[in-house]
């Protein structure tokens, strides 16, 4: 069978016109939606960029420094580790030999304890830049 | 004695007939087509070759030839026949496509949608020359001027002519600087190839990522039959666009699409065996795709020149033949054509965008059709 008989005998003129109908339909509703499409990405680039704001907000908030506390120290205790190491530098001393002196020692924290004696005044200034023991 | 007479009855010189020597003559030309004139030489070349190797005569039974069961040319050729090549090489197509012109001015997709038309009329010249439904879908699919597509639905529906249809669809998208350039001229006036188009805006990553998911499920909802085409298509564009896969997205548009393409050529090639190839259907199917493909491409013109009725910015009329998915040779023509016109006539970006949409279109074709005729 041939010509225009054929063609009405397989159902030609149907399946080419619903098959040329469909695609030009398909590519109608894509070629739509992606015109669009750049409304969808404005819409989720925005969102993404109001996150990232809050999350640099939260970021960029300054932090409250944190507070430590300086360990206590015990006034005798650091007495009794400092008071020898003092008499080594002679009755009057200079603070920072104390320190360097205790500091090779690996006595812990002290400059803290340097400190302590000095401001519970167990360690008094004898003048010239030098301290000595309260007795 | 005797063995000697054996073994010079068995060679190739023996066993001779002028079909094999027409198809190698063919195979040549290919060659010369692919070397000489640089005609699409990435296809030209592996089915050049493969046509030769496909025509060497030799003794039936030994498992040599490609249709014989066992043999390593069958062994290569099921790529073809089961689809898997095309499916491959539409991964690799997703991968090196960039859709921004299309997403930039999606009216052109319609452009690629309307060069669709020459398929349907194939099928009805087919149907009335006297060739079944099956092999009529097939030969059809040729005016889509995509290689991969007509093999695949060709697998699909008439194995058989897998050969000739894959010869005639690679021939006529290398032919596409002598068949296409005439039809625009013809239908074109030198004002409407003057038309410029307005310069496309930015597209922004995010449009270029929702893309792939919107054409899959669009596309794929209305023809299912088109996923193993599409599937991998959109997923190659999504590995491209989301810039996290770099290295897959470098594999699937290099290594992956080379090899696709030539195993797929050279079995294609070696398909076309004289005494399976040389029959008047081929001739048939040879005819119907030069038609096909005319009339795809003056489909795709006169759309335009319809579109141009109804729209207040006029588009270029040329850019309508660019709507077949002969991908990039189309667009270069029209780009040629456009700047032969008016040489700061620049369509290319265009062309491109009515390309891409063409390779879709195509595809979906390929779908309903299967989904037609199984």
């Amino acid at each position: 069978m041939y010509g225009l008989q054929a063609i009405s005998a397989q159902n030609g003129w149907a399946m080419a016109v619903a098959g040329a109908l469909i695609v030009m339909a398909g590519l109608t509703v894509l070629s739509l939606v992606i015109a669009q499409l750049h409304k969808v990405a404005a819409f989720l680039e925005k969102g993404v960029e109001k996150r990232s704001e809050k999350k640099q907000a939260v970021k960029t908030a300054p932090k409250e420094a944190a507070v430590t506390k300086p360990p206590s120290v015990d006034i005798d205790e650091a007495q009794a580790r400092l008071k020898p190491l003092a008499a080594e530098l002679g009755e009057s001393f200079e603070l920072t030999n104390l320190y360097e002196l205790a500091n090779s020692g690996e006595l812990p924290h002290v400059h803290l304890s340097i400190r302590s004696l000095r401001e519970s005044g167990v360690i008094v200034p004898a003048g010239d830049g030098r301290f000595v023991w309260r007795d | 004695m005797d063995l000697l007479i054996q073994f010079l009855t068995n060679t190739g010189y023996y066993l001779l007939d002028f079909r094999n020597v027409i198809m190698l003559l063919v195979g040549s030309l290919f060659l010369y087509l692919a070397i000489a004139k640089e005609y699409e030489p990435l296809l030209l070349l592996p089915i050049g070759f493969g046509v030769l190797v496909g025509n060497i005569p030799f003794f039936k039974g030994f498992g040599l030839g490609i249709y014989e069961p066992n043999s390593v040319l069958h062994y290569l050729y099921f790529g073809v026949t089961t689809g898997v090549y095309p499916s491959i090489v539409f991964l690799g197509l997703g991968a090196m496509t960039d859709f921004s012109s299309l997403l930039a001015m999606p009216r052109l997709m319609l452009l690629g949608a309307a060069a669709q038309m020459g398929i349907y009329f194939t099928l009805l010249g087919a149907l009335a020359l006297g060739f079944l439904p099956k092999e009529a879908g097939s030969i059809a699919i040729i005016g889509g001027a995509d290689g991969p597509t007509s093999i695949f639905l060709t697998a699909k529906l008439a194995p058989h002519l897998i050969g000739p249809i894959a010869i005639a669809a690679y021939s006529y998208m290398a032919l596409i600087p002598i068949i296409q350039p005439p039809i625009m001229r013809l239908l074109t006036t030198q004002k409407e190839r003057r038309i410029h188009m307005p310069d496309m805006r930015d597209v922004s990553r995010t449009e270029k990522l929702l893309f792939p998911a919107a054409g899959l499920i669009l596309c794929c909802f209305l023809a299912p039959a088109s996923i193993p085409l599409l599937g991998p298509f959109f997923f190659g564009n999504l590995m491209k666009e989301s810039g996290v896969v770099d290295r897959l997205a470098q594999t699937a548009r290099t290594a992956i699409i080379d090899t696709a393409t030539i195993f797929l050529g050279f079995t294609v090639g070696a398909s076309t065996q004289a005494d399976v190839f040389l029959t008047p259907k081929s001739v048939g199917i040879f005819f119907l795709g030069a038609v096909a493909f005319s009339i795809a491409t003056a489909s795709g013109v006169l759309f335009g020149k319809i579109m141009n009725l109804f729209m207040k910015q006029k588009i270029n009329p040329l850019l309508g033949a660019a709507g077949v998915s002969a991908v990039p040779g189309s667009a270069r023509e029209v780009h040629q054509v456009g700047l032969q016109a008016d040489p700061t006539n620049y369509l290319l970006m265009h062309a491109m965008a009515c390309n891409s949409s063409g390779v879709i279109g195509s595809a979906i074709c390929a779908g309903i059709l299967w989904s037609f005729l199984v």
